[in-house]
């Protein structure tokens, strides 16, 4: 079935593909968006259920593999010692995201220039800081100015509250004269743009029904639609159609909420499927002109899949910290270790984030990201009643390095619903990212106790939490070099002419933050650099 | 759904796996009747009533009327035994039992839907944040130049 031909089509309906066409409206193109997930309506939200945990183990899982829907596609970790997670819907992966919003730093954008590792991005900090800004008042950003950790900027909303967990760590961090400041965080401290403020519901993973949450289906979504932007649910994109003779992509092949294959036309399409969704659609994408996969003819596409590998630890204080009130990821953020120091046997660093405690069931199977259930019997009672209610935490969130053998490859067996080949993870913890994680936890261990806590608890183990491959980058990444990178420096493909890529997949290094703030920032950079090369845009 | 013996057996073991605390207060799983969740779990394994019958049937006929210590020994013992059925035994009991919104409030936490009325949390005033930040601003800059 072929459907009307439009001027650009972008596949993914989350944080970058909302963002991307924002930035086009003002060409007055005609967009259309493919969303392989549903809209959510409110009542589809657990939280508003008497028994709203279990929902994190069933439909609302993290994990694509957990939840098994119908619009969801397996992932392979096998070989991996961290699995991917994400979110099929409006809103893609920020509907499930904890709306932590720190920027990258302007450091990250130039480690290999700095510190001889990764590579570097063909734009840095100052370049990316007016798109950093507009997609913060677009989204609905709180926090505290005057972080002395970046350059100079201010969060439009006043921060959400830091806690009692959050203040006791802060004392922590001063005794040792460290820094931390009270997290970015893309949730509402108060009512904005028609959106209601946040209630403290402590479960963001669980989409915010509240809309308080800065999930592109409360922020872009609303906007797009209203202005015209057409957005088609349900629909599946099995393959980008190339044109043999001219190299051009002409359109997509992709599996409609009918049943059917639709063939859907356009003169400029994006992908924004994130870190293993856009590698994975590239590779199906097979042609004559593209037998190894669309934009890969230097096989760049699905290398050097980077996370943030990240550990935890607790400490035990005398008082009940309060710790599932209030956004569930963000308190307060350190970044004490995050640049490069000569005296560490390491390179880059870490940032030490003070998520808050979760709901009791979640604590009792292991902790969010964690699948490792705490003991039974006498142990059990002992901990839920005398450790659980006093517990607050830091998560040692560390930079990975890009590394080729790290990838995103077609699984030779599995496949989604529609028949598609699933993605298969192939990831080893670098030495580098290892020594970080032990040298974090130590870090975290000595601020807990300077912060009172009575106890401390550490794995020790040396592992990294499994199901926490929420960051997904670097699979795609962007160059001026076409023989190491497989998008230039404004996100097109430098095989493709029309072929622009958007998501974290664009990365070329990782950062110790969380991405989603400069996935959206670099997104509409892209829109942007599209907008200012219309002229010779497939030149 | 169970006849009598075999749910009197499975309450005994779940008062096991989750006791109930020493005054009292807080119901083990047993008594809390978290057998009726795991007829209802088929969204969280594959097989939760295979897993549970696995259990009934390695576990000693006598097992309620054993002592405390022996009952945990016993309980031991089928899980060095049926390690996968157990495992799964357990990821159920704590799902049954903390999913109820009775037992959230023993540890602190709202027995109501979390939206659409949450938590109430005052944000801290701008100089208790002043007066905590002071030490981090007054260290100054925090950041390497990338120039």
């Amino acid at each position: 079935m072929q459907n009307e031909p439009v001027d650009v089509l972008i596949i993914g309906a989350g944080a970058s593909g909302a963002a991307i066409a924002w930035s086009l409206l003002e060409t007055r193109m005609r967009i259309l968006c493919l969303e392989q997930g549903p809209r959510l309506e409110d009542r589809d939200f657990p939280s508003r259920d008497d028994d709203y945990e279990l929902a994190r183990y069933g439909k609302f899982s993290c994990d694509p593999n957990v939840r098994g829907l119908k619009q969801d596609y397996p992932i392979n970790a096998d070989d991996s010692c961290i699995t991917p997670v994400n979110f099929n819907a409006v809103g893609g992966s920020t509907i499930n995201f904890l709306g932590h919003w720190p920027r990258m730093k302007p450091s990250d954008f130039r480690t290999k220039s700095l510190d001889g590792v990764g590579a570097d991005w063909p734009v840095d900090y100052e370049t990316l800081a007016p798109f950093y800004d507009m997609n913060d008042r677009n989204t609905g950003v709180s926090g505290l100015g005057g972080n002395p950790a970046y350059p100079d900027y201010k969060p439009e909303l006043p921060p959400i509250p830091i806690g009692k967990l959050g203040q006791t760590l802060a004392k922590g961090f001063n005794a040792m004269g460290y820094h931390w400041w009270p997290s970015d965080v893309s949730i509402l401290s108060q009512d904005h743009d028609g959106r209601q403020a946040c209630v403290n519901a402590g479960t963001c993973d669980l989409g915010c029904a509240a809309g308080a949450k800065g999930g592109t289906n409360f922020t872009y979504w609303p906007m797009l639609e209203n202005a015209g932007v057409e957005l088609r649910t349900e629909a599946r994109v099995r393959e980008i159609l190339v044109d043999d003779s001219t190299g051009f992509a002409t359109g997509v092949l992709y599996h409609g909420s009918d049943g059917q294959v639709h063939e859907q036309r356009a003169e400029l399409v994006v992908v924004a499927c994130n870190g293993v969704g856009t590698p994975r659609l590239l590779l199906n994408s097979t042609s004559k002109a593209f037998p190894n996969g669309l934009a890969n003819r230097n096989g760049m596409v699905g290398k050097n899949l980077m996370f943030h590998p990240l550990t935890g630890v607790a400490g035990v204080f005398d008082e009940p910290m309060l710790g599932h009130e209030g956004p569930m990821a963000c308190s307060i953020l350190s970044q004490e270790f995050y640049e490069t120091d000569p005296n560490r046997d390491f390179v880059r660093g870490y940032g030490l984030h003070s998520g808050r405690s979760t709901t009791p069931m979640t604590y009792a199977l292991g902790g969010y990201g964690i699948d490792n259930p705490i003991p039974w019997g006498a142990e059990h009672r002992e901990i839920m009643d005398n450790v659980y209610p006093y517990l607050a935490g830091l998560t040692v969130v560390s930079e990975d390095l890009p590394e080729e053998h790290n990838c995103v490859t077609l699984d030779p067996d599995l496949t989604d619903s529609d028949g598609i080949a699933a993605p298969k993870i192939t990831y080893r913890l670098g030495e580098n990212t290892r020594k970080m994680l032990r040298h974090g936890e130590e870090q975290a261990k000595e601020i807990l106790l300077a912060a009172g806590a009575k106890k401390v608890l550490s794995k020790n183990d040396d592992k990294v939490w499994w199901r926490a491959g929420w960051h997904q980058m670097g699979t795609c990444r962007m160059g001026d070099d076409p023989e190491t990178s497989v998008v230039n420096g404004w996100g097109r493909s430098h095989d493709v002419k029309n072929l622009f890529i958007v998501d974290g997949s664009i990365f070329p290094t990782a950062g110790a933050v969380n991405p989603t703030s400069t996935i959206q920032a670099m997104a509409l950079y892209v829109g942007d650099s599209i907008k200012t090369n219309i002229e010779t845009l497939f030149d | 759904m169970w006849a009598d013996m075999q749910r009197s057996l499975l309450d005994a073991i779940l008062d096991e796996l989750i006791p109930p605390s020493e005054d009292g207060r807080i119901p083990g799983a047993g008594a809390l009747g978290v057998a009726e969740f795991f007829p209802t779990a088929e969204a969280y394994a594959p097989d939760p009533m295979g897993a549970v019958q696995t259990i009934l049937n390695a576990v000693s006929g006598e097992f309620v009327a054993l002592p405390r210590d022996e009952k945990v020994a016993e309980l031991k013992r089928v899980e060095a035994a049926c390690g996968q059925a157990f495992e799964t035994l357990i990821r159920l009991a704590y799902m049954g039992y903390y999913s109820r919104a009775d037992t959230r409030p023993y540890f602190g936490v709202g027995a109501h839907p979390i939206h659409p009325t949450g938590y109430p949390v005052e944000r801290e005033s701008a100089a208790l944040m002043d007066q905590l930040t002071a030490p981090v601003r007054a260290r100054g800059k925090a950041y390497r130049d990338a120039k």
